[in-house]
């Protein structure tokens, strides 16, 4: 009865959407104990987020646990265009992203169970990487001068990596245990932008075409017009991969100083999508009418199989934890993570005779490596009840180049708070985080014709509720 | 927002002070850093497009044709501002009629002319949408219409020349007006030059009854600028100058120059008022009987009374008034083309040290039929809308030599050589 209890639970959470957000792609905030505490986790692991955070925590931990944990993310974005294009009228308040869905739910689910003194099983299903990202404020026939200026760097991404992973802990002595997770990982990408601009690859275009349509003029100058000329339109990629990946990790607890030393590595992950290519384009072009009825421009960009390679990076967690004062635990935690593997999203197009799809198109970002720092202290009030806070810097990976639509990103301080109360062999957690995203100003020259440079000024409110039961011994 | 002050417990002074330290902090970290915001939105002229009449079609002497086309002031801006600017040029004799001067029938394709436009295989668009003989109305209303050529509507005819072509040689393409034609090239840059046909007919006709109404001119114009506000193109828009101002309309006292008359001569052998303008076609019958010392009555349009000319002075500044309050209320840059008209008529435009333009007739400025300039012309105003456009967007674009443009200019081999004298246009 309360297996079939827990596989219903399973089940109904697997179905759960998983809408993600991310500081780059990264989920950190998987853990609703574990953020209380700003993340402060790996030296910690212990409960059964551990999977997560540091795997070889689960060996200290006694009977069969089951922890739901499940987080609730509003992003306040906000940018304001240093340069438009010429009619554009920017929005006083600037330009809102991710208005839609508003609130982003991320959901994961963790279980470990106690096989022997020595050994332990877990099984983790969460979303380490994951973004939505919606600059769309406009239909495609609106008129430009209210349409996101952006745009033509991307409107939409949703990333969703999930990552199945079962694992084992091993006691290495009383005090010391390692862990290994190999991991199932299924990924889910979209990505949405406006294509054919005029100030950049609309001119590609029409230099194709500019001896066709305007002899006699110089092509370099028919080009640009031409590039006017052209329907606007938006190209999606939907795609999915699965993958492989593992999750390691050590722990090593000093009775003496009462200090715990965490290690955990996370792999990078290399995703071979296969999926969908689609355009549409807006029907109020004065060119389209003119087009021979053989090579209309949805000719030119038929819907296609199209192929992509995306990296997640690797990810080292280090941490310090120590319960020398009463009832106290402090923890400090540095993440590295080598986002420096994300340097460009390549897309192959399988429709390339006789189309205007080329058999490649890269899209570049070029990210640097990363380093978050996090620090926590837990009070324990009596039995039941235990208090949180922490705080949180996270240096963007996002080179001032990338930053846009897609990745409105800046380094970050957070400031956390949490609680739990344990009732019986259930403990009730909650967890609330202002993220504060440093205002960043981007002026990269060869933006200046996708006009994402500006201001980004964005806050996130974070929150998260976890239910974690202890079932038997 | 409503403040609302509450009265608090007092506390311990310096605990109080520790929670406003925490408190600043905390409203530090959680208020938004506040934004630096400046938008430049840059000018783009690219799809440079021009609303026009003839003026801006590069309609001078008899007919549209491209050797003059090529010199509009449009296309002399466009090659400054290194923007493609495609034309209906036309070949050979031209098309179209000068308002004032005996119209011929539709005879197309006519002398030297094979296509009759130029530009084969054509331009799939051109973006000087000018057509000689359009009032401010036609820019809304009118269309091109099948047949490509129609010998009992010449107007309709060009219309189809210049905004007609390809479509409608080719199948079931749309035929646009002059308004919707702008709407569809999604220009960057915009130029309005309608209006100067509205009262240039009239003044060289001398028929005042083919004046456009102020009321008609202020709805059609209006309309016309909320065509192209849609486009999001920056506009600008020009006066419409006073025919009176150019060579068409000769007072006596310039006219002896071209008949070796004085006024009071004129005015004796013709009973002439002293206010009365002389037209080319009354100049020309002058010199003539004059030279065969044959005087008699002067043939019909050769003089335009003071109450003609009274009457489009009039209208003209009622017209200007209207494009000023309209432009203003939609945005849009004025150029004083009117006053450009005025002053060349006052002080001639100095090219060189030993070449000076007048307004007179034959004097360099305009072209044969009096009213619509010469390249050179076309290349003052082409140099006084680019300073415009370089003072309010902050752009550079290189002026035109006037010098260089009036050596190959066939409206200044006319012209006697004299000294400037101060006060002259440069």
């Amino acid at each position: 009865m309360r297996l079939r209890f827990l596989l219903s639970i399973l089940l109904a959470w697997f179905a759960v959407e998983q809408a993600s957000f991310g500081s780059a792609f990264s989920i950190r905030e998987l853990g609703v104990r574990a953020q209380g505490m700003g993340g402060a986790f790996t030296a910690v692991a212990d409960d059964a987020s551990a999977i997560f955070f540091n795997p070889a925590g689960i060996a200290f931990q006694d009977g069969l646990q089951l922890e739901m944990d499940s987080l609730v993310v509003v992003g306040l974005f906000r940018f304001f265009p240093s340069i438009t294009p010429p009619g554009t009228i920017v929005p006083e308040k600037g330009y809102h992203g991710s208005i839609s869905p508003k609130f982003i739910p991320v959901g994961n689910l963790y279980l470990t169970k106690k096989i022997n003194d020595r050994m332990t099983f877990g099984l983790g299903a969460f979303a380490p990487f994951g973004l939505a990202a919606n600059f769309t404020n406009f239909n495609d026939g609106d008129p430009a001068r209210g349409k996101y200026p952006g745009r033509f760097a991307g409107t939409r991404a949703r990333l969703e990596v999930f990552w199945l992973q079962p694992t084992i802990a091993f006691k290495l002595s009383p005090n010391s245990s390692v862990a290994v997770g190999p991991a199932f990982i299924h990924t889910h990408l979209f990505y949405e932008q406006s294509i054919l601009s005029p100030y950049d690859d609309g001119k590609t275009f029409g230099r194709e075409v500019a001896e066709q349509l305007f002899p006699g003029q110089n092509p370099a100058e028919a080009a640009r017009s031409i590039a006017r000329l052209l329907p606007e339109g938006r190209f999606r990629l939907a795609g999915t991969a699965n993958s492989a990946g593992v999750n390691l990790g050590y722990l090593y607890r000093h009775p003496g100083t009462h200090t715990n030393i965490g290690l955990s590595y996370r792999s990078g992950t290399a995703h071979h999508l296969k999926g969908k290519a689609s355009f549409a384009f807006t029907d109020d072009s004065a060119i389209a009418p003119f087009l021979p009825e053989s090579q209309t421009i949805e000719d030119l960009f038929p819907t296609q199989d199209a192929a992509g390679l995306f990296q997640t990076p690797a990810t080292y967690n280090i941490g310090i934890a120590n319960t020398a004062l009463p009832g106290t635990t402090l923890a400090m935690d540095v993440t590295f993570q080598d986002y420096h593997r994300f340097r460009a999203l390549p897309i192959n197009f399988t429709q390339t005779s006789g189309t205007a799809t080329p058999p490649e198109r890269k899209i570049e970002f070029d990210f640097r490596n990363s380093v978050v720092v996090m620090a926590g202290i837990e009070k324990r009030m009596g039995e039941d009840m235990a208090v949180r806070a922490g705080f949180v810097f996270d240096h963007t990976p996002v080179p001032d180049k990338s930053t846009g639509p897609l990745f409105p990103d800046s380094s970050r301080f957070s400031l956390t708070l949490g609680a739990s109360k344990r009732k019986g062999n259930t403990e009730f957690s909650v967890f609330y985080q202002a993220m504060n995203m440093v205002a960043r100003t981007t002026n990269v020259t060869e933006n200046n014709n996708q006009f994402t440079n500006g201001l980004y000024d964005n806050f996130v409110h974070l929150a998260g509720v976890g239910l974690r039961m202890y079932i038997g011994n | 927002m409503q403040t609302v002050y509450c009265r608090l417990k007092p506390r311990h002074p310096s605990r109080n002070l520790q929670l406003a330290r925490v408190s600043a902090l905390l409203v530090l970290f959680l208020l938004p850093a506040a934004p630096a915001r400046a938008q430049v939105s840059f000018f783009d002229p690219t799809n440079f497009v021009v609303m026009g009449e003839g003026l801006a079609a590069g309609m001078a002497d008899f007919g549209l044709r491209s050797v003059y086309q090529e010199k509009s002031f449009p296309a002399q801006m466009a090659q400054q501002m290194d923007v493609a600017f495609p034309q209906p040029l036309i070949q050979g004799g031209g098309i179209g009629s000068a308002p004032g001067f005996p119209s011929l029938p539709v005879r197309l394709p006519g002398p030297d002319q094979g296509a009759v436009r130029k530009d084969f295989p054509p331009q799939l668009f051109v973006f000087n949408l000018s057509v000689p003989g359009f009032r401010v109305s036609d820019a809304l209303t009118r269309r091109p219409t099948p047949p490509l050529v129609q010998r009992n509507d010449e107007l309709q005819s060009v219309t189809n020349l210049i905004l007609g072509y390809p479509s409608l040689i080719l199948k079931d393409k749309p035929l646009w007006t002059q308004a919707e034609y702008a709407q569809r090239m999604r220009p960057s840059l915009v130029l309005i030059e309608l209006g100067y046909y509205d009262v240039l007919e009239a003044a060289a006709t001398g028929d005042p009854s083919r004046l456009t109404s102020v009321e008609n001119f202020r709805a059609s114009y209006s309309d016309v600028l909320k065509a192209v506000r849609e486009t999001d193109a920056a506009l600008i828009v020009l006066t419409i100058p006073d025919p009176l101002d150019t060579a068409y309309f000769t007072p006596l006292d310039r006219a002896s120059q071209n008949v070796l008359a004085s006024a009071a001569d004129l005015q004796a052998l013709y009973n002439l008022r002293p206010d009365d303008l002389l037209t080319p076609n009354g100049l020309t019958a002058i010199a003539l009987q004059l030279d065969a010392n044959e005087i008699g009555p002067l043939p019909p349009g050769s003089v335009i009374g003071s109450d003609v000319a009274a009457q489009v002075r009039s209208r003209v500044g009622a017209l200007n008034q209207v494009i000023q309050s309209l432009a203003q209320e939609n945005g849009a840059l004025v150029y004083d083309l009117h006053g450009l008209f005025a002053r060349v008529r006052g002080s001639g435009l100095v090219v060189s040290d030993t070449r000076v333009l007048t307004r007179d007739y034959l004097g360099g400025f305009y072209s044969l039929n009096g009213y619509y300039p010469g390249a050179t012309g076309h290349a003052l105003i082409a140099n006084e809308v680019l300073s415009l456009l370089n003072r309010t967007f902050g752009t550079s674009f290189p002026l035109i030599d006037l010098a260089q443009v009036a050596q190959d200019d066939p409206a200044v081999r006319f012209i006697p050589l004299k000294k400037p004298s101060s006060g002259e246009l440069q």
